[in-house]
């Protein structure tokens, strides 16, 4: 899938506009940004974008993210957080005493 | 204020043009400081002159922001200036300018320098069979394999610096839309506080306004924010702190001096 950003309301409009004229290439629409599928028409519309508003128009390309995608101390880290009987204990408070990883360390780690 | 137009100088508080062919608009664009003749002076500081600068029938108004206008031409403030002074400050920083982008370079395949790889590794076992044999053939092989490692060493810096102009290019481009999104983000934070001052400039005249409405001759609306534009473009200009001269193709007063004493400012009646 391609995430298509833009930033400048000439571009936002244009964006509109092709989600609106070619449906099927578009998976959501998400206001200044939208999410096309990965059909080589699709990177049609959206090469066709950043012909035209040049840098005020960002194409990232998707993979999905399972939480075996992450390493494993970080999905742990999430199960178990979002399991956790003290709804508002804070992550860096419920780390601490868990062996789980620092919200620091996470931070500065590039995934 | 003096003014010279077509060969002729003018001096006082209140010139008549009506005998002559002067435009009006042309006269208000001088004075707003647009056209370099005709020559008038003094010109226009304020930007209350951009709203009322030239009062003529069928004229349009925004009346409460020229009425917001007047009174910044009086040096009256309000409690958001700071902020509006600083966000612009900020905003002035964000260089809006699309950078440069470092020049795009093909991504070279893994695949290819495999290949090249492998090549390197293909020579380097012929060079180990022909110097086995101790041929005549040892020397070139060795030449070969020399080569082929040339060609995996370029592919693999060619692999590299394609990859580093990838990340560049990734790089400028994320830092100009950041900089898109915070100029965005102030202009709006910019334009809603100057809307609030305006609100509170305009609340502060308003009863001012109103009474040079009802001073006017002629009927007086009961909004002061519904009174037609040549009435409510004249009331603005009497708060107004209008040193310049005021383009009038209107009659309301008897004469250029009295509307010149009216509104406290220069008059040029065209």
């Amino acid at each position: 899938m391609l995430l298509v950003v833009t930033y400048s309301r000439a571009a936002r409009r244009d964006l509109r506009n092709v989600c609106r004229r070619h449906e099927t290439c578009v998976a959501q629409e998400l206001g200044r940004a939208a999410l096309f599928e990965g059909t080589e028409f699709a990177a049609f519309q959206a090469l066709r974008l950043r012909e035209k508003h040049d840098l005020a128009v960002q194409v990232e390309q998707l993979d999905p993210f399972e939480p075996c995608d992450a390493p494993a101390r970080v999905a742990d880290a999430a199960r178990a957080y979002e399991h956790r009987a003290e709804p508002a204990t804070p992550y860096e408070r419920f780390a601490a005493g868990r062996d789980l990883p620092a919200p620091e360390s996470m931070r500065e780690e590039p995934l | 204020m003096r003014l010279w137009v077509d060969g002729t100088h003018y001096e006082g508080r209140a010139i008549d043009l009506r005998a002559t062919d002067v435009d009006g608009a042309a006269v208000a664009r001088a004075v707003r400081g647009e056209a370099l003749t005709p020559t008038v002076t003094p010109t226009a500081a304020s930007a209350v002159y951009g709203y009322v600068g030239h009062v003529r029938p069928g004229m349009g108004l925004r009346t409460k922001t020229a009425l917001a206008a007047a009174a910044r031409s009086r040096g009256m403030t309000t409690p958001y200036d700071d902020e509006i002074t600083g966000c612009r400050e900020r905003l002035a920083d964000l260089d809006p300018e699309r950078p440069e982008l470092p020049t795009q370079v093909d991504p070279v395949a893994d695949r290819t320098v495999r290949e090249a790889a492998e090549a390197v590794a293909a020579h380097r076992g012929r060079v180990r069979v022909h110097e086995g044999l101790a041929d005549r053939d040892a020397s070139e092989a060795r030449s070969d394999l020399r080569a082929a490692a040339r060609r995996l060493a370029e592919r693999e810096t060619e692999r590299e610096a394609a990859k580093q102009a990838r990340a560049r290019r990734r790089d400028a481009a994320r830092e100009f839309r950041d900089r898109l999104v915070a100029r965005r983000r102030l202009a709006d934070r910019v334009a809603n506080l100057e809307r609030d001052a305006r609100a509170s400039l305009v609340d502060a005249l308003e009863g001012r306004f109103s009474a040079a409405l009802d001073s006017l001759p002629g009927p007086s609306p009961d909004d002061p924010f519904d009174a037609p534009p040549v009435a409510a473009a004249l009331s603005v200009l009497r708060l107004a702190d209008a040193e310049a001269p005021v383009v009038l193709e209107v009659d309301r007063f008897g004469d250029p001096a009295t509307a010149a004493t009216w509104l406290s400012a220069p008059v040029v009646r065209c």
